[in-house]
């Protein structure tokens, strides 16, 4: 507001409504330009890349569908332990991934890194490295650090939590308050009397807040995990997925909501009891 | 300052009192939900039958397997012109699956945002629900649901890029809805709008800004998402990295992988430059 009036203080009536209709323009080209590509891309993937004639049809379509509706209760007794091995690993996980975090935010904080030119760089990059690999692709990598079974797993669901928890982390630490770091290095505290009674004590109701997010969003993770011979979920719906039993895999994934709608609900009153 | 009834007898001297900053109950409760904690991972390594020294040996062994398998990345053939196309192709998923995912999003999001929303009995758990399965089952398990019923292809990947921008995008949305100020809302309520007219004119005004930042972060999630659905079919590179995994050709891998980790760097890198500048906008 402050600018368009200044606008028209400075050059009068007439060349802000030509600022104006000039700012319209680019707007409606940029929408035009936008709408475009999204057409072409709809053309490209969508319309040239599929195969309609072998999709069968509204019938074919429906018939698989019907398939999926068509429940498989009698797996149910089945699903309890994979579904504790599933919140068992996201557990482990989550775990694993805040002590991996540590150094990360350590190194990444601008405020306590030990050295700003080379370990801070370093570990901002790390950071960024956790976030970008899918979690499907650490596990892959994982596989053939330490083969199959339920470690690769955990390892993956960590790897790819520590970029959120140790950048969060390092946030923290770079808002945190100085004067009581000040204090406790003005009554010679050493590094590590600092970091426990100054820096803490600061940042730990966020941390543990941002890491039962992570435990929420671990859980839908680790649930993928049977890809790599995990346990869990993951393998009884691949397992159900290769059998072509589709009621079972519905009942697997309605299993994995349930599961989750309840990992909402503890990590609700979780931070409740924390904040 | 006040003198306490053990100064005043000489006698006796003050007990030496420990501090803590939690009580009786506060500090029992504490305990028991650490030690809970604590044993409920105990369990789970005993459970899972996990060999704690092999966590850290598996570091050192993934740099070694990295080194000698992976090592020199086969550049040519990502060079290819295939692969190139399938790049492209990705990147159309995600833009496709982001923006689908938005504009589904937002009415839903209208719908569980508890302030505005149209009814609170009907359609604010309608909306809660839908946004919250949508997040909660992991993108590559609608991947392979869509790829069942729908075939091979960028069709599915789309969608199930799709349903995930709407469980994403959603509860972002739905958050920032529930933060705006009532006053624009209360005023067009009382002149009497409907719900339509009052999401348009107090609504939007205040989150539109907001709204095209998380939408463009939604894009940057979706593209990386987008490049493991063709994992399962969903089309785009995936595929190609499928393929290389099981035919153990590690060093075309690594070659991949390098071009995803350096396709997301870029897509992060953009996506924060244009919601930096929209931010300023405001």
């Amino acid at each position: 507001m402050s600018s368009a009036a200044a606008t028209v203080s400075e050059h009068g009536f007439d060349a802000y409504l030509a600022h104006k209709r000039r700012r319209r323009i680019n707007n409606w080209l940029l929408v035009a330009c936008s709408l475009a590509l999204l057409a072409w891309c709809f053309w490209d993937t969508i319309m040239f890349d599929t195969d309609w004639q072998r999709m069968g049809g509204v019938l074919g379509i429906g018939g698989t569908l019907e398939r999926f509706l068509l429940i498989d209760w009698s797996l149910l007794p089945k699903l309890m332990v994979p579904a504790l091995e599933t919140l068992m690993m996201a557990t482990l996980g989550t775990i694993l991934g805040c002590v991996f975090s540590l150094p990360v935010a350590w190194f990444g904080a601008a405020n306590v890194t030990p050295s700003k030119y080379f370990f801070y760089p370093f570990g901002r990059f790390l950071m960024v490295l956790s976030r970008s690999i899918h979690e499907i692709i650490w596990a892959l990598l994982f596989v053939g650090a330490v083969g199959l079974g339920a470690l690769p797993g955990i390892l993956a669901v960590a790897m790819r939590s520590v970029g959120f928890i140790s950048k969060i982390t390092a946030e923290a630490i770079e808002n945190i308050d100085p004067k009581p770091v000040e204090a406790i290095r003005a009554v010679g505290g050493n590094q590590f009397q600092v970091m426990y009674y100054g820096i803490v004590p600061q940042i730990l109701p966020v941390i543990i807040g941002t890491i039962i997010f992570e435990w929420d969003i671990n859980i839908r993770r680790s649930a993928i995990m049977g890809l790599v011979g995990a346990g869990g979920l993951g393998l009884v719906f691949f397992r159900q997925m290769a059998m072509f039993n589709y009621g079972g895999v519905t009942l697997v994934v309605l299993a994995v909501l349930v599961l989750i709608a309840i990992g909402e609900v503890v990590s609700h009153y979780a931070r409740k009891a924390v904040i | 300052m006040m003198p306490t009834t053990t100064a005043a007898i000489p006698s006796m001297p003050a007990a030496k009192r420990t501090w803590s900053r939690y009580r009786h109950p506060e500090s029992t409760v504490r305990f028991a939900v650490i030690m809970a904690i604590l044993a409920f991972l105990g369990y789970s390594v005993a459970y899972l039958n996990i060999d704690l020294s092999r966590i850290l040996g598996a570091f050192p062994r993934l740099v070694e397997i990295l080194a000698t398998r992976y090592f020199p990345p086969d550049m040519n053939y990502v060079s290819d012109a295939d692969f190139v196309r399938s790049v492209l192709r990705t990147l159309e998923m995600s833009l496709l699956g982001g923006f689908f995912g938005v504009v589904c999003s937002i009415p839903l999001a209208w719908l569980a945002a508890r302030n505005i929303t149209v009814s609170k009995r009907i359609a604010y758990p309608f909306g809660r629900f839908a946004i919250m399965s949508s997040r909660s089952i992991h993108e590559t398990i609608w991947t392979i649901l869509f790829v069942t019923v729908l075939g091979f292809g960028m069709l599915a990947g789309t969608l199930a890029l799709t349903v995930f921008c709407v469980g994403f995008a959603g509860k972002l949305f739905s958050d920032e809805l529930e933060a705006i100020d009532m006053g624009p809302v209360e005023a067009m309520r009382s002149v009497g709008a409907n719900p339509l007219q009052v999401f348009q004119y107090a609504v939007l005004p205040q989150v539109r800004v907001a709204f095209t930042g998380i939408a463009i972060y939604t894009w940057d999630v979706a593209f990386r998402a987008a490049t493991v659905v063709g994992f399962f079919g969903g089309g785009g590179m995936g595929w190609y990295l499928k393929r290389t995994t099981q035919q153990m050709e590690s060093t075309r891998v690594a070659a991949i992988l390098l071009v995803i980790i350096g396709l997301v760097l870029l897509a992060e890198v953009g996506s924060g430059w244009l919601r930096k500048r929209i931010g300023k906008m405001r």
